[in-house]
């Protein structure tokens, strides 16, 4: 009985390290995804004053990790990327209008994109994180979700441009 | 004499910061209901001027009788200020025109003819917006459905160029509210018209704010512009020309038009700071000319601006 308690704790801890090592990983290659901007963002409605209303379509082999990744996601398409408008939603611009802003700014965006970084201030989900059934598509090994998100695009440009990182339509006067 | 050291390091560490801390003239803006809103709300009055007749937009009814354009001005107001751009009121502004009795000047020339200016200039060079913001929507109704089609320009007084622009349909909705409506256009719309707005300022701060300028030359002027000023056989205007790409951002400048009595440049680039660090506009270019004229030629002049992008300098004395 003791044998067989012994063998299924260190098997739990064993299977409990290699699946977070995995999410991690998962994790992690959902990170490169965004850097390297393989994600798609597009106008749902006009959000209250100063907010966007986004969905955002993001790739991984774990859904949980694609709908986690979906608020990164967003709010990095909102400063670098610009949404996609489609009939009667207008798209929006970037609010960084340096195109190698990411670059030259790097350890800024590296602590602002880290997990439980700030980027969390700005994006809150919509319809309590509900994912609609049309939203979750398998292609290939990957699972492509979209997330219905409201990213506070007033707040996070204001405080992009307190941290110097962009410039506001007054600077300079 | 420690003192004095320490006196002159505070003076010298002050002159520095005031020098650092300089900004350029903040150009102002001020939101209209663009024309055809105007036609299309019946805001206009048609006047018969000496058997032509000219239709003057009565923006005083227009603000004292519609809610939504209340609302939209307010609304893009409201936004602009959150944006660190408050914007000239134009309801406020018509008021201290009526207090100054300016309108009945407006409603004697019109009604005189020969007018030179309509209204609308005139309202321009009493408030002075360097920015033009022009409004306009209108509702499409399809069925139970509506929708607002919206649209924003931006033009610069100074030169008339348009400078921002941003517009659309929204979605077709059932029963909402119209207010609720204009409000979600206005949303949709300002983010994208501000994004050309900013470029058009750093644009104004890579290559100067452009420009207007207007050199004219009174009756009794002791020099025309055409009247040669050395053995070479260089004209006045010459040297003014020279003088203006001397005085530019790289040069730039268009002669539009000249003749012996007028110059006109048109897409002047002038630097945003002038040589001291001070804000640079129109009018302290035409003041830095006509200071040049009188140095150099011992000629009066007058020089005079419209808000930061329309200047003159007059050759030959000064104005009444």
């Amino acid at each position: 009985m003791k044998k067989q308690f012994k063998f299924l704790l260190i098997f739990s801890v064993i299977t409990s390290l290699f699946s977070s090592n995995i999410f991690a990983q998962a994790s992690k290659k959902a990170d490169i995804d965004t850097r390297e901007w393989r994600y798609e963002i597009e106008a749902v409605n006009t959000g209250v004053t100063g907010t966007y209303l986004v969905k955002a379509w993001s790739y991984s082999k774990k859904p949980d990790v694609a709908i986690e990744q979906a608020k990164k996601n967003a709010v990095h398409g909102v400063i670098f990327k610009g949404i996609t408008g489609h009939s009667g939603v207008s798209g929006q611009g970037p609010l960084a209008t340096n195109p190698n802003i990411e670059q030259e700014k790097k350890d800024f965006f590296d602590a602002f994109f880290a997990d439980g970084g700030k980027y969390m201030k700005f994006v809150s989900s919509s319809n309590d994180g509900a994912i609609e059934a049309e939203d979750i598509m398998k292609i290939g090994k990957e699972y492509k979700v979209g997330v219905i998100l409201s990213v506070n695009a007033a707040l996070l440009r204001k405080d992009l441009e307190s941290a110097g990182i962009i410039k506001s339509l007054s600077s300079g006067f | 004499m420690k003192n004095i050291y320490f006196f002159l390091s505070v003076i010298l560490v002050l002159a520095f910061s005031l020098n650092g801390f300089s900004q350029a003239a903040k150009p102002s803006i001020m939101v209209f209901p663009a024309n055809i809103w105007m036609t299309t709300n019946d805001y206009v009055t048609t006047l018969d001027n000496q058997g032509t007749s000219t239709q003057i937009m009565d923006y005083q009814k227009a603000l004292n009788n519609n809610q939504e354009l209340y609302s939209v001005i307010n609304k893009i107001g409201g936004l602009m200020k959150d944006r660190g751009f408050p914007l000239e009121d134009l309801a406020q502004k018509l008021k201290d025109i009526k207090d100054a009795n300016a309108l009945d000047n407006m409603a004697q020339n019109t009604e005189g003819g020969g007018v030179a200016e309509s209204p609308r200039d005139k309202l321009l060079k009493t408030a002075r917006p360097d920015i033009v913001l022009e409004v306009t929507w209108s509702i499409n109704t399809r069925g139970p459905f509506k929708s607002i089609t919206f649209d924003l320009k931006g033009l610069d007084a100074g030169t008339n160029k348009q400078v921002a622009s941003a517009g659309g349909t929204g979605q077709e909705v059932m029963g909402a509210p119209l207010p609720v409506m204009l409000e979600t256009a206005v949303l949709d719309q300002l983010d994208n018209f501000n994004a050309q707005l900013m470029t058009h300022f750093q644009d104004m701060f890579d290559n100067g704010r452009e420009v207007s300028l207007n050199v004219k030359v009174w009756d009794n002027s002791p020099k025309k512009l055409n009247d040669e000023i050395n053995a070479d056989g260089d004209e006045l205007k010459d040297d003014i020309k020279k003088w203006v790409k001397d005085n530019t951002v790289k040069g730039r400048y268009t002669l539009a038009s000249s003749s012996p009595n007028m110059m006109n440049f048109t897409q002047v680039r002038i630097p945003i700071y002038g040589e001291d660090g001070a804000a640079f506009d129109a009018d302290a270019f035409a003041t830095k000319l006509r200071k040049y004229l009188r140095k150099s030629y011992q000629l009066p002049a007058a020089s005079s601006a419209i808000g930061l992008g329309k200047a003159e300098v007059i050759i030959g004395g000064k104005s009444q």
